[in-house]
């Protein structure tokens, strides 16, 4: 899942500042399930607000809306056949990157503002604790390095490791932090698989940090890919 | 209307519980929700006993009173307890099943129908007397409660003390009273109820520390007990919770404990150990040291005793880095220094005598059992054993020796609250069990009439002011708040009463309702807490549902908060009744589905505890499926042949297991595990595989009685030599006579292999006193052999200790190593033991023929299986954790779950045996009711919004909310919800509400708070 958290109260204020219609709009899906942007941080950030800029004396009418998912078109246009977009002064979105960039898109006459900053691809350790999985790299290695991430878990991101500085399973650059490849070890080491971790895997492909990738379903290639290759 | 079933019959449906402490509630409470009459027969003029008087409680440090309250309330509030206080059981005439019994109420002098407990008389009466809750420490009047939180709420004279029974003159009380409620002419009077059976629940007393001169305890100011402590460190205490010295006020620096007063001592002739000390000595130097971080506290203790479930992780926390100093050592003497601080003298490990001043010192005092019991006891022909306890049955501890009588609580043994607790539901199951026929039979039940339909209709508030005599009407303008409410919208009825909650009153809000076609009430007077019920029942009377009611709390929250003035009370109190018409206006009508519950347990375990609770469901008429993975029933019982008090658990099990297999309500299933679980209380189903045949079972209640295991040691070549055996074994072979054992000279026995030690930091409870009980045994076959028990603290609690000195009499050499020495097991021609003997200071070597390890008990592997099953959490050593440490230690936080036996931690047999018994009668209370009732306040789910996001489940303390795959969605069943309302709270998409508590309801009440006051 996607995991955002809410920016700074000040930071928000001021990107609205000046404006007289504000809509506030949350998204249904991860960052609601990570209790960011579902409908109650909506309801929330728009009371503070309202109480925030009301008692600098700005005459403001903030409201409240939610689309199912920020990242789909048809439930951003579902969005604007409820409400006219048209009628305010900026939209604060409370969705990922993803969706506030798409909401600019969909509305492109609308001042469309972020909420949240989106933070990492993650998973719920418990109740409000999210912990980072993957940097969506584009190469999976998990199936060679026992279901742990070297990219994501090992401060340099060795493909290769451990690197000479790793002390009693913990990592140099933080001490805090596990060593991802003792981490590696010691569950292949378990599961008597430790032929696997003596392979030496090849560099990974960067060309997804030149340019943002595409991926096209299988299913669609005929409708979409046109010498495109899938990166 | 009192609902007479055929009286086919002639047993009683009532019973006599003597004692309202925490065991006396308990007993009171599970055989009134379980269909029973309660008369609850208290000496003091309140019910709550000694928890009452206690701060904190170990091992959670969860306030004592916090805990009590509710139980109080709901004792108060259970139609089907009688609450007798400020009497004494006299006479019981009659046979079991149908006793006919007298009870002296002691005259009050006050009128409980009357007195409304304002306390204008305390505060009016010019006599003080040291306060007896508060150790004497405090003072109180001669008209007095015992405490604030007092049930019942009812004043009493202190006749002895009162000014005017001693010279005639003063009836300050009586003058003053706004209520007529003195009344200096009442007499005792004597009631006769008829019962089914007794339970005495009458509790224990402190000894009395005088007794032991050396200590100077009465003589030497600074010198305590620890219940006069218990007393210094309550916030309601006399010191307000602040720790001072009683001789000039100062703050105390080093505070010194001495254990064992009164205990362990034969010159005293309390020869038992007291089981509690060690904890609450220990719990008092921890929150003494919460209080005020330089107060240094020190113990001075024989063995630390923290046998019970989270005990001893507790003790270890406050030893290595809680700033506990404890000192193995027993004080000789306690001399008062000339500035009041008080010299101690002891000998430490290294054999010095040491002096050390102290600025306060707090005896460890010993348990004895109620004084008033002995007489009593020789009236009602109950046999006592010799140092005044309840004698009760080896294995069956709720036992006495008169039929229809029964025992819980420390007037047995001396024990602590969740044991009390667990034994006091064992009393009422028993009792109730014996008396079964005769259920329901004098029990109360209400019916109300139809319904009003208000759904439609505009809100037509009523208000009610209290005075609550001159409690809110003192401070506040009780006739200007009636009269604001009126211009309040939708208030079309308004009028203040003395009392809101008197009958007459009650009649007349009644009379009102229908007049004025009120469909909203508001109540402004005290509090919710004690009060919401009676005016609900007063709604259901007249036909409104029970929800449409409001309360605004005028009194606790507003004319009692500031008595010191500050603040325009009256004007709160309309602000507090704005708020609740507002709310009130935006209350709905709920409804409860009531649903049939399925009269049948599932028990899943076959040992002991499994046997026992599968036989007490069935005397209690109810079904039981068992479910034993193994192929035999038994369990561990079957290789426990004989106990220390010579009980044979072995033979009773057969037994058990005969009854079993021939009751027609048990069905069992050997070699058999559950596959699944779902439905909620009342109405459980599970899939069970057995002997490869899945079948279905349908039941109201679920039991976990799987029990322990014992730990299999890597160490001191177990495993490796034949002659390293662990007790079991050792037990097998001295029950086959000890044969095998003939030329054994030398046997050492080492304790705590695999407990109390990282990653198991538990004690096992039983090894001690095993370990002594098969000394004894082999020192009885081969009186000439040397028995060697090598130990870190010897934990024979209670009665347990008497066979620890016999075994001592007998020869048995014990020698304490540290957990950083263990001793070494080497083989040789014979084993050869090294161990570093503590006392000694010298390592010491022992050849020995056999050497026998005290392993742990474990809990099985196969308990986090099950407990995914069932959703039921574990505590962190493996065993299944109760719904609260102390107060419900049968049954889970998940409504319908129960636990009994070793699966809730390491136990002896009569422990597991009254543990299946206490959670049958908790089951029981749900068992008993053809229907229970869903819904009304508890949370639901709009589906439509649910994202499937998981807080709610992970929220919830009750593993309600379930996933719905099919529909993507979280379900929430009503019947299993507790209403508290976390998971609406935690819903990102506000998808989940609770009935009565929705947020467009309390935006209203807070609104209202900020809309400008009326002039």
């Amino acid at each position: 899942m996607i995991v955002g958290t809410r920016k700074p109260f000040a930071e928000i204020r001021d990107l609205v500042s000046g404006h007289r219609k504000i809509l506030v709009v949350g998204c249904g899906t991860c960052v609601a399930v990570c209790l960011a942007g579902g409908e109650k941080e909506v309801a929330i950030l728009a009371s503070q607000l309202r109480i925030a800029l009301r008692l600098v004396g700005q005459d403001v009418q903030v409201d409240e809306a939610m689309a199912e998912r920020q990242c789909d078109t048809e439930f951003l246009v579902d969005l604007g056949s409820k409400k006219d977009l048209g009628d305010y002064d900026i939209v604060v979105s409370m969705a990922c990157g993803a969706g506030v960039q798409l909401f600019s898109d969909v509305y492109d006459q609308n001042l469309v503002v972020p909420a949240l900053n989106t933070v990492f691809i993650g998973v719920a350790e418990g109740p409000g604790v999210w912990t980072e999985k993957c940097r969506s790299c584009g190469d999976c290695v998990l199936g060679e390095t026992g279901g742990i991430c070297p990219v994501t878990m090992c401060a340099k991101g060795l493909l290769n490791g451990p690197c000479g500085g790793a002390r009693h399973g913990k990592c140099e650059v933080n001490p805090e932090l596990d060593c991802a490849w003792v981490k590696i070890y010691d569950r292949m080491s378990a599961r008597d698989n430790l032929k696997s971790i003596e392979k030496t895997l090849p560099p990974r492909k960067n060309s997804r940090q030149t340019h943002p990738s595409v991926s096209i379903h299988e299913a669609y290639k005929r409708r979409f890919d046109k010498d495109e290759k899938i990166v | 209307m009192v609902k007479n079933k055929s009286n086919k019959t002639k047993k009683s449906g009532a019973l006599i519980v003597v004692g309202g402490g925490i065991a006396g509630m308990q007993s009171a409470l599970d055989a009134a929700n379980s269909g029973f009459k309660v008369y609850l027969v208290e000496s003091r003029p309140s019910i709550g006993g000694v928890m009452a008087q206690l701060d904190k409680t170990f091992p959670t440090n969860d306030c004592s009173t916090c805990m009590l309250s509710p139980r109080l309330i709901e004792v108060a509030k259970n139609p089907n307890i009688e609450i007798i206080s400020y009497a004494e059981l006299v006479e019981v005439t009659g046979d079991p099943g149908q006793f006919k019994a007298k009870i002296r109420q002691k005259a009050r002098y006050v009128d409980p129908d009357k007195c409304i407990g304002c306390g204008i008389c305390a505060t009016k009466c010019p006599k003080k007397v040291p306060d007896e809750f508060n150790q004497g420490l405090g003072k109180r009047k001669a008209i007095y409660l015992t405490f604030a939180q007092a049930i019942p709420l009812v004043y009493t004279i202190d006749k002895d003390n009162c000014i005017y029974f001693k010279n005639g003159k003063c009836r300050a009380c009586e003058k003053f009273c706004p209520n007529k409620a003195i009344d200096f002419e009442q007499k005792d009077e004597i009631i006769e109820v008829e019962a089914g059976a007794v339970i005495l629940a009458s509790g224990f007393e402190t000894f009395d520390a005088r007794l032991k001169g050396e200590y100077g305890y009465g003589r030497y100011a600074n010198v305590l007990t620890s219940l006069d402590y218990e007393r210094i460190l309550s916030a309601g205490g006399p010191f307000e919770g602040h720790i001072q010295r009683p001789s000039d006020g100062e703050k105390p620096r080093k505070i010194a404990w001495i254990q064992c007063v009164g205990s362990r001592d034969a010159s005293v002739g309390n020869e038992y150990c007291s089981s509690v000390c060690c904890m609450y000595a220990t719990k008092q130097a921890v929150i003494s040291k919460d209080h005020d971080r330089e107060i240094q506290p020190t113990i001075f203790y024989i063995d630390i005793r923290a046998q019970g479930k989270g005990f001893d992780r507790y003790y270890e926390r406050a030893r290595y880095g809680g700033g506990v100093r404890y000192v193995r050592s027993m004080v000789s003497r306690v001399v008062e220094n000339p500035d009041r601080s008080l010299e101690i003298q002891y000998v430490d490990g290294s054999g010095e005598i040491l002096t050390e001043n102290f600025d306060l010192v707090v005896l460890s005092v010993g348990l004895r059992p109620n004084s008033a019991m002995r007489d009593l006891a020789q009236k009602l022909d109950i046999e006592l054993n010799q140092f005044g306890f309840c004698k009760s049955g080896r294995l069956d501890s709720v036992a006495t020796s008169r039929d229809g009588f029964f025992v819980c609580g420390a007037f047995e043994r001396p024990k602590d609250i969740p044991n009390t607790v667990i034994q006091a539901s064992s009393a009422a199951g028993t009792a109730t069990g014996f008396l079964a026929d005769a259920r329901d039979t004098m029990v109360k039940e209400k019916s109300y009439c139809a319904e009003r339909d208000v759904k439609d209709q505009d809100p037509r508030i009523g208000v009610f002011v209290c005075h609550c005599g001159s409690n809110i009407a003192g401070a506040v303008d009780v006739k200007a708040v009636a009269e604001y409410a009126r211009t309040l919208p939708d208030v079309v009825f308004t009028s203040d009463y003395l009392f809101t909650c008197s009958t007459d009153t009650q009649n007349e809000l009644k009379n009102v309702i229908e007049q004025e076609r009120l469909n909203r009430v508001v109540v402004a007077s005290c509090s919710p807490r004690t009060h919401e019920g009676l005016f609900q029942d007063t709604l259901r009377e007249t036909g409104l549902n029970k929800y449409l009611f409001e309360m605004a709390n005028i009194r606790d929250q507003c004319s009692w908060v500031h008595a010191a003035g500050g603040v325009d009370v009256t004007e709160k109190a309309k602000d507090l009744v704005r708020m609740s018409v507002a709310r009130s206006a935006r209350l709905v009508p709920l409804s409860e589905t009531p649903f049939e519950v399925t009269p049948a347990a599932l028990v899943v375990g076959g040992g002991m505890a499994a046997l026992t609770a599968a036989l007490s469901l069935a005397e209690h008429g109810h079904k039981a499926y068992l479910v034993e993975k193994s192929e035999r029933l038994g369990g561990s019982a079957r290789f426990i042949h004989y106990t220390e008090d010579g009980a044979r658990p072995a033979e009773q099990v057969e037994e058990l297991i005969r009854n079993v297999e021939k009751n027609p309500l048990i069905t069992v299933y050997t070699k058999a595990e559950v596959l699944d679980c779902s439905g909620h209380v009342g109405q459980f189903s599970s899939h069970i595989l057995a002997g490869g045949k899945k079948h279905s079972i349908s039941y109201g209640v679920g039991m976990i009685a799987m029990g322990g295991e014992m730990h299999k040691p890597k160490e001191y070549l177990y495993g490796e030599d034949d002659r390293v055996l662990t007790q079991r074994d050792f037990e097998q072979q001295l029950a086959a006579g000890g044969e095998e054992l003939a030329d054994v000279k030398d046997v050492v026995m080492i304790q705590c292999v695999g407990s109390r030690e990282e990653g198991h930091s538990y004690c096992s409870r039983v090894c001690c006193t095993d370990a002594i009980k098969n000394s004894r045994k082999f020192k009885e076959l081969y009186p000439a052999a040397n028995v060697y028990v090598l130990f870190r603290d010897i934990r024979t609690f209670g009665f347990k200790e008497i066979y620890y000195k016999k075994a001592r009499e007998e020869g048995v050499r014990f020698i304490r190593y540290e957990p950083e020495r263990k001793p070494e097991v080497s083989e040789g021609g014979r084993l050869k033991v090294c161990v570093y003997d503590q006392n000694m200071r010298a390592e010491i070597g022992i050849d020995a023929d056999r050497v026998v390890l005290s392993v742990a008990i474990r809990p099985y592997a196969e308990s986090r299986k099950l407990a995914d099953v069932f959703k039921l959490p574990l505590d962190e050593d493996g065993f299944f954790m109760e719904a609260h440490l102390k107060l419900r230690p049968l049954e889970f936080a998940n409504a319908g779950f129960f636990l009994c036996g070793q699966v809730h931690g390491p136990k002896f047999m009569d422990e597991s045996i009254a543990q299946a018994k206490g959670a049958v009668s908790r089951a029981c209370t749900i068992l008993s009711k053809k229907e229970m009732l869903a819904g009304g306040d508890v949370a639901f789910v709009d589906e439509t919004k649910c994202i499937l996001c998981m807080t709610c489940v992970r929220t919830c303390s009750y593993g309600v909310p379930k996933i719905n795959e099919e529909e993507g969605v979280i379900v929430i069943d009503a019947a299993a919800c507790q209403g508290c309302g976390n998971c609406a709270a935690a819903c990102p998409r506000g998808a989940i509400t609770v009935g009565h508590n929705t947020d467009e309801q309390y935006i209203a009440k807070i609104g209202a708070l900020h809309e400008l006051r009326a002039a």
